[in-house]
């Protein structure tokens, strides 16, 4: 499989010179070598689809793009993502002569699942609720989250809020338009919720008034845990912890400002060995990010990439997301901590943070396989490989420049957005 | 970590913009261009010139001197006079200088004197901080002239000065003072005691266009015809400028009802010039009044009209765009703002990138029409800047391309053909 083509650099080259639209619109296509996939027609009931457009994106670990590229989708996953082929008759295609196929984006940090914006996050009655869950909140296709699908992000973390230190665990699940709660969740529990400093600082007079309080309520229950998890313990209402604990499930930790930063890599990382990530890492955070990169621990950064408080002592705006792909985070991620940035932004995060000094193609790694892939779910979603869910997105154009206009999107193979049929939201 | 492809990144890096430091040629000297220096000559690949002859030009050569523009045209039909100094800047674009209409970020944020209802007499001149950091910002991103308003805080805020942006004296800063007189049609001043009311606002504001430009009729009649000088009311005064045609009613004005008092009172009855400035929520629903009435639409920093925000806009959940609905409706006059600090003053291109997302057509470059010349027009200063036409201000930006596309970077500015920024020497943004 040929990846990109000489004349194509040349043209991509030509393309900056004259026209920023004429890159993708026009690439001739590239010489391919010819595959060996051969689509079968679809049996009676089955489903699929498959999508051809000038260029393909497929961010697999190899960064491959196919120009022109094609997608084939069977029975909701995916069966093919390459060069064209040709199809048998009948199979359902959709062509946009033209369109840049990518895959469905992932947000890790988010709050519309309840509806109604910032809805039912936060129980606060005690500093640390491992026993907690999203799921009764989840209300699925509610009008943000069709706002989301229409623009290309197809997978959340929906989580708690940062009211307390922990605030419970959150469901992993699907933007699709209209369907119940069994149809969109990806993973349930998905991963557990900590907020590491600011928000969860309690002015109660009891225990969590500073960081240091932050610091033992979490240390505290995090040791019973591991040792939980160490000797086989049964406790319902550290089970899901315990989980943590055991590596089975994931942990987003909200966190921003440098000692932040530190302190929960230090935590989660060095003390626990758990499979975190750090969520925000915003302000100074990124001078943590040398740190992080040692340990290994992936940053879902956002929803402000950038430091304007540098201003003042280096007169510049520093892009912080480029501050932590140079630092060698593994990873790196993007969010919107939706509705704090709305959830159709997440594209956004990623110019914005390319504006500001990163690397456009990191930055699409960002909004894609880099949060699946740290979240446990890479072998479902981020990527347009066989085997994977059939979450696909057709645009007009790059998926980093709003004037983008996005007219296909698939989750599991079904349309859940179409232009033509819906009109153009974005 | 799994790093992509360069080859996949390399393209797609190339698809953004020019590649930094490539293709530059020897710097001319720092006072090429400027007042006093030597010519300069710089050659690019393409001017977006916003010239209604020739909006864009490929390939093309631009001439400055004496901090104006000499001439712009394809780079095979024009010479390099004697004595310039020539500035290659490859792949890279040249664009006119950025103009935002509603900037509250010139100075110390001193914007709002609230003591009375309506202040026609107030002036935001006195707080002007030059090269602040927000200013510093704003010329990093190409935005090169700024109207600096008061706030909305009261019906009528007081008056504006249009600057530019770069470091220099406040006189050598200022374009207009006074270039506008602030409105503000309805939600702020209601804060300003118990009891207000969009009802009130609008006798506020009739009440005091009517006192002043009774006032500013008694001095243009005394000026034509001699006889008794008028009173000298000092809080009229830009009464005068406003029937002159030196300065612009800048009408914080939203939502329909509001807009559609901001046509009836400010312009329908009383004749005033008058820009709809923000004109967001359903505000697009007095579109075609407002083309019938040629009052230009300078919109943000809200480029979307959702539909929680009960404005009573009844649609199927997708989001509206606000430029696209005004154009949409056939509005030929619209331009775009960041009411700084609200939106960052370097995040004005943004806005109209934006826009193009929610459906506003950018095929005939009205993106960078409505960041350059069409503000210009509004603001009555289109004889000296918001396009690259010989004998204009040289206020250029040379950047990677598109300005819609935020991954590309502003690289060079010139205001009045002094380089202010250059992002060989640090990049700021």
């Amino acid at each position: 499989m040929e990846r990109i083509s000489a004349p194509l650099l040349a043209l991509a080259a030509l393309a900056s010179a004259c026209a920023s639209t004429a890159g993708r619109a026009s690439s001739e296509p590239s010489a391919v070598e010819p595959s060996t996939y051969v689509p079968r027609p679809l049996a009676a009931g089955e489903s699929g689809i498959a999508v051809r457009g000038a260029k393909l994106l497929t961010m697999d670990a190899e960064g491959r793009v196919f120009d022109p590229g094609m997608v084939v989708v069977r029975a909701g996953r995916i069966e093919y993502a390459g060069a064209p082929v040709e199809l048998p008759p009948e199979f359902p295609v959709r062509d946009v002569p033209g369109g840049w196929i990518w895959p469905g984006m992932v947000d890790l940090h988010s709050h519309v699942h309840s509806g109604g914006s910032f809805g039912d996050l936060n129980d606060m009655v005690v500093p640390t609720n491992p026993e907690l869950r999203s799921r009764p909140t989840v209300r699925p296709s509610n009008p943000e989250v069709r706002v989301a699908c229409a623009a290309g992000v197809t997978t959340l973390f929906g989580i708690p809020g940062s009211g307390t230190s922990m605030s419970g665990f959150g469901v992993l699940y699907k933007t699709k338009t209209d369907a119940d709660y069994e149809d969109v969740v990806l993973r349930d529990p998905g991963g557990l919720k900590v907020a590491q400093n600011f928000n969860p600082q309690r002015g109660g007079g009891d225990l969590g008034a500073s960081w240091a309080g932050l610091g033992w309520l979490l240390e505290k229950l995090g040791d019973e845990a591991a040792e939980g998890a160490r000797e086989g313990r049964e406790d319902p209402s550290l089970e899901n912890l315990m989980s943590v604990f055991r590596g089975e499930l994931p942990v987003l930790i909200h966190c921003a400002s440098a000692e932040g930063v530190a302190d929960t890599v230090r935590m989660w990382k060095g003390r626990w060995n758990t499979n975190c990530v750090v969520s925000h890492g915003s302000w100074d955070g990124y001078l943590a990010g040398p740190y992080a990169a040692r340990m290994g621990v992936p940053v879902n950064h956002g929803p402000r990439t950038m430091n304007l408080l540098a201003m003042r002592r280096e007169d510049r705006v520093v892009g912080t997301a480029a501050e932590y792909v140079d630092a060698g985070v593994p990873l790196f991620s993007l969010n919107t901590d939706a509705p704090v940035m709305p959830q159709e932004e997440l594209f956004l995060q990623a110019s914005m943070s390319a504006r500001l000094g990163a690397d456009p193609y990191a930055m699409l790694e960002a909004v894609t396989t880099n949060p699946a892939r740290s979240f446990m779910i890479g072998d479902r979603v981020g990527s347009l490989e066989p085997g994977k869910d059939g979450d696909v997105v057709v645009s007009t154009g790059d998926p980093l420049d709003p004037r983008t206009h996005v007219e296909l999107v698939l989750i599991d193979g079904q349309v859940q957005y179409s232009r033509e049929r819906d009109g153009q939201w974005f | 970590v799994v790093i992509a492809s360069p080859l996949a990144r390399t393209v797609l890096a190339l698809t953004a913009g020019a590649m930094p430091g490539v293709g530059w040629s020897d710097t001319p000297s720092a006072e090429a261009g400027a007042p006093g220096g030597p010519g300069l000559a710089i050659r690019c690949a393409k001017a977006l010139t916003m010239d209604e002859e020739r909006p864009v030009v490929d390939r093309a050569l631009i001439l400055i001197a004496d901090g104006r523009f000499v001439a712009i045209g394809p780079a095979g039909e024009l010479e390099v006079p004697a004595g310039y100094e020539l500035l290659d800047v490859g792949a890279r674009w040249a664009m006119p200088g950025m103009v935002d209409l509603h900037c509250h970020v010139a100075g110390t944020f001193d914007i709002n004197g609230a003591v009375y209802q309506a202040n026609p007499g107030l002036r935001v001149r006195a707080s002007v901080v030059p090269d602040n950091p927000a200013l510093r910002r704003a010329v990093a991103a190409g935005v090169t002239t700024v109207l600096y308003i008061p706030g909305s805080a009261t019906t009528m805020g007081g008056q504006g000065v249009l600057l530019k942006t770069a470091p220099a004296s406040y006189e050598a800063m200022r374009v207009r003072d006074p270039a506008a007189l602030k409105l503000a049609q309805a939600d702020n001043p209601k804060a300003w005691g118990w009891g207000m009311g969009r009802l009130v606002l609008n006798w506020q504001i009739r009440d005091t266009l009517r006192r002043g430009l009774a006032y500013a009729r008694r001095w243009e009649r005394f000026e034509r015809d001699g006889g008794a000088a008028p009173e000298l009311l000092p809080q009229y005064e830009i009464f005068r400028e406003l029937l002159a045609g030196r300065a612009r009613i800048a009408a914080h004005t939203q939502a329909y009802q509001v807009v559609y008092s901001t046509l009836r009172i400010v312009r329908a009855e009383l004749g005033l010039p008058v820009f709809i400035d923000h004109g967001t929520f359903d505000g697009f629903l007095a579109a075609e009044m407002a083309t019938a009435l040629e009052v230009p639409a300078i919109l943000g920093p809200r480029s979307v009209s959702s539909q929680n925000k009960g404005r009573g806009i009844d649609h199927d959940g997708r989001i509206l765009g606000v430029a696209a609905e005004y154009q949409q409706r056939g509005h030929p006059q619209i331009g775009f703002n960041t009411d700084a600090p609200v939106i960052p003053q370097e995040e004005l291109a943004l806005q109209a990138a934006m826009g193009v997302r929610y459906g506003f057509d950018d095929a005939r470059m009205q993106t960078v029409r409505g960041l350059t010349i069409v503000p210009a027009r509004v603001a009555g200063v289109d004889e000296r800047i918001g396009s690259l036409e010989p004998g204009k201000d040289a206020d250029l930006v040379i950047l990677s391309g598109h300005p819609s596309d935020p991954r590309n970077a502003v690289e060079r500015v010139y205001v009045e053909g002094r380089l202010v920024y250059d992002a060989r020497e640090g990049r700021k943004l």
